[in-house]
């Protein structure tokens, strides 16, 4: 369970952002909210690229909020430039794990519906299919949260719903607590097993 | 409880790196320590009066007529040479952008040679009497040298243009002229004082070209001064006085020079045929083109030609074949040692957002743009004759070293900005994913980066195989390179040996330059 209770941040010379929530493992819990209302302010503050001024962020009862980003237990996938493009495939998806092997690599592949496209670089990928290797490389290093920070916008409708999908049954299967940042009402009311809204610099359900 | 304003630091955006900030603090401060070393140096020298006289005004108004003719022709052809190669499509076009891309390492002295080849009165056109010694030679020479290079910088600047902007004026039918005056000279513009600046620098601190086709003291540069003060007038406190002088002055520019705009080292992108001028337009593009590549290319196809001449008996010589391992070796230690100084300082750069410890780290390297080579050299010797130490037995060491660091900024412009941009746009999620500074950099940056580094190794053993500056002041019986062998052999009236050397000279310079950024990036291919 990801818990934010009463975390606070502020952007200098700006009024401060108050944070409550929650997200249970084996769900898609979504943030709705206008560009710039600080949906990414919240996934930064989660992931540990910023840090709050006062509250607490949990994951399964441990607070996490003084923890740097690489050793929170949370994974984040971006819009784009989530994947290096002059690395192959299956490069990216073992990147940073300094044990994994050739085959528990291919079997996250195939996991999201990409077998055997290890070998291809990057660059060559579709958006579509640059975001499924971005979650297989999460389903390797397997942390309790998923982070997703508009991870369908540039995708086209089919490849989208595809990939909506892929991410609903990992985060059942998986028992991943995910957090879907989006302002695409669909994306929402496809996948999301609850919502906040961000308005007025505070979360409401 | 609240948290401290450093807990919520910025650079949680980029992945922690301790080492490598301190790392590049110890490089920066070693190095910023040599230049306050040789500047000690330098000034502590100045005990007595200087025994031989120098005209110090003439010559800062000399340096500066003939660096600001060089510095205003040069734009003139690099603007009119962009605009042409900007609108014409034709076979061996990147061939001839690469040759004009050369420029910027093409030994000084190669060039002043070809033009003596081409126009002096035996080569090919002296028939026509045009005098290449003097003022006249000197600023040619340049204009070959500065103003191609300002070619190859502008071109990038109107290939930048946005295609929208482009289809917008032609749907609007302009006409070349207010083409020109709305579309590209915006593009040009900002570019233009930064580019001028650095032109002027080239031009006010040349050596071997002033040295060569000066043609005597009326024609001189502060740093062929300096030269002649200690090489031939062993008079060590002008050589400095003028060394200060000349610090000073290049200090002032680079200062004035940082205020303007940057120049812009925004990459090539396919450019396919798009909107041509009229035919008429076309013809004087044509024309510049070609008066273009003549005058650039003449003087090095003379220098390859006249060099095969002398050729026989260049390569029995024994003399030669050490001046070539020296060059090579020199040249390949001080272009490595570049590249180590640069990546460390630009990586530990890029590993922070403060602008206090960006400037700190940075500073020194950048330093030595404003430090000429004889200057440097002449500072380098002061100190090894202050400790003790025969200049003779410590040659091979300063030259190495001073070499490297005349490249280094040059080194850290190529590689400064790529780290930066990995940093601001993978820095999250290098942080996310937790890769090590060693992983971070193997299998992130150095794929990125390797054609970078090979134009920077290029381009460090290009500098250091050209060089007069350092070497005329520590060149001795036998530590000679191609550069100082090529002079010595001028001196001696070995026309025909002088030819060979700077025929050998170019080719290396154009293997190295051509052969050095693709290499690197096919092994780091091959890594990913």
């Amino acid at each position: 369970m990801l818990v934010l209770d009463a975390v606070t941040f502020a952007y200098p010379g700006t009024p401060p952002y108050l944070f409550t929530m929650d997200a249970a493992p084996g769900e898609i819990t979504a943030i709705r909210g206008a560009s710039g209302s600080g949906k990414s302010t919240l996934l930064d503050l989660i992931a540990g690229f910023l840090v709050p001024v006062t509250g607490r962020i949990s994951v399964d009862g441990t607070a996490i909020e003084t923890l740097p980003p690489e050793a929170r237990p949370v994974s984040i996938q971006f819009q784009s430039e989530t994947l290096f493009d002059h690395l192959s495939a299956a490069r990216n998806v073992a990147l940073g794990l300094p044990h994994a092997d050739a085959a528990r690599v291919e079997a996250a592949l195939a996991e999201v519906g990409l077998p055997g496209i290890g070998a291809q670089r990057a660059a060559t990928l579709s958006g579509g299919q640059k975001q499924r290797v971005a979650l297989a490389r999460t389903l390797l290093r397997n942390k309790p949260v998923l982070l997703l920070d508009e991870p369908f916008s540039a995708l086209d409708d089919e490849t989208r719903a595809t990939t909506r999908n892929l991410v609903q049954s990992l985060t059942r299967k998986q028992k991943w607590a995910t957090l879907l940042v989006t302002h695409h009402a669909d994306d929402i009311s496809a996948i999301a097993d609850r919502v906040y809204r961000l308005d007025n610099r505070q979360l409401a359900r | 409880m609240p948290r401290s304003a450093d807990q919520r630091s910025a650079d949680r955006t980029l992945p922690y790196r301790p080492l490598r900030l301190l790392g590049g603090a110890v490089l920066a401060l070693a190095i910023a320590a040599l230049i306050v070393t040789l500047f000690w140096s330098i000034t502590a020298a100045t005990t007595g009066a200087p025994t031989s006289s120098a005209d110090v005004g003439y010559l800062i108004y000399i340096s500066s007529l003939q660096a600001s003719l060089s510095t205003a022709l040069s734009l003139m052809v690099g603007v009119a040479l962009a605009w042409s190669l900007n609108r014409l499509r034709f076979p061996g076009r990147g061939l001839v952008i690469g040759l004009f891309a050369s420029a910027i390492v093409t030994p000084g002295l190669v060039i002043a040679f070809g033009l003596l080849s081409v126009w002096g009165r035996s080569g090919w056109l002296g028939g026509l009497g045009l005098p290449v010694f003097g003022l006249g030679g000197v600023v040619a020479a340049h204009i070959i040298l500065d103003g191609a290079f300002a070619a190859r910088i502008l071109l990038a600047r109107l290939d930048a243009i946005p295609e929208m902007r482009l289809k917008t004026g032609q749907s609007l039918a302009l006409d070349p002229w207010t083409r020109f005056a709305i579309i590209d000279w915006p593009a040009l513009r900002g570019t233009l004082p930064g580019l001028a600046a650095i032109i002027f620098l080239l031009a006010f601190t040349s050596f071997p070209i002033v040295l060569l086709l000066g043609g005597g003291p009326s024609v001189q540069t502060l740093e062929v001064a300096i030269y002649a003060a200690v090489r031939l007038d062993f008079d060590l406190s002008l050589a400095v006085e003028l060394a200060l002088i000349q610090i000073a002055v290049c200090a002032t520019i680079i200062i004035a020079s940082s205020v303007l705009a940057p120049i812009s080292s925004s990459l090539d992108r396919p450019t396919e045929p798009r909107w041509r001028d009229g035919q008429a337009t076309q013809m004087l593009q044509w024309l510049i083109l070609g008066v273009a590549i003549l005058g650039f290319a003449s003087p090095l196809i003379a220098v390859l030609l006249d060099g095969i001449v002398g050729l026989s008996d260049v390569l029995v010589q024994r003399s030669f074949w050490n001046a070539v391992l020296t060059s090579v070796g020199v040249g390949a230690a001080s272009s490595v040692l570049a590249l180590i100084l640069a990546l460390a300082i630009a990586a530990a750069r890029a590993a922070t957002v403060s602008r206090a410890a960006r400037t700190i780290l940075g500073a020194p390297a950048y330093a030595y743009l404003a430090v000429p080579a004889v200057a440097l050299s002449l500072g380098a010797f002061l100190f090894v004759r202050n400790l003790g130490i025969a200049p003779d037995l410590a040659a091979p060491v300063v030259v190495i070293i001073a070499n490297a660091l005349l490249s280094l900024p040059f080194a850290m412009a190529t590689l400064a900005p790529p780290f930066e941009a990995i940093a601001r746009s993978r820095g999250k999620l290098i942080r996310s994913l937790g890769l090590s500074g060693t992983r971070q950099f193997l299998d992130v940056e150095w794929p990125l980066i390797a054609r970078d580094a090979g134009l920077v190794l290029a381009l460090g053993f290009c500098f250091s195989l050209g060089d007069l500056g350092v070497i005329a002041l520590f060149g001795t019986q036998d530590f000679v390179t191609l550069p100082l062998l090529m002079s010595r052999a001028l001196g001696a009236y070995r026309t025909h040996d002088a030819a060979t050397i700077a025929a050998l000279m170019l080719v290396l310079t154009i293997a190295a330059f051509v052969a050095l950024p693709p290499l690197f990036e096919r092994l780091s291919r091959a890594r990913s």
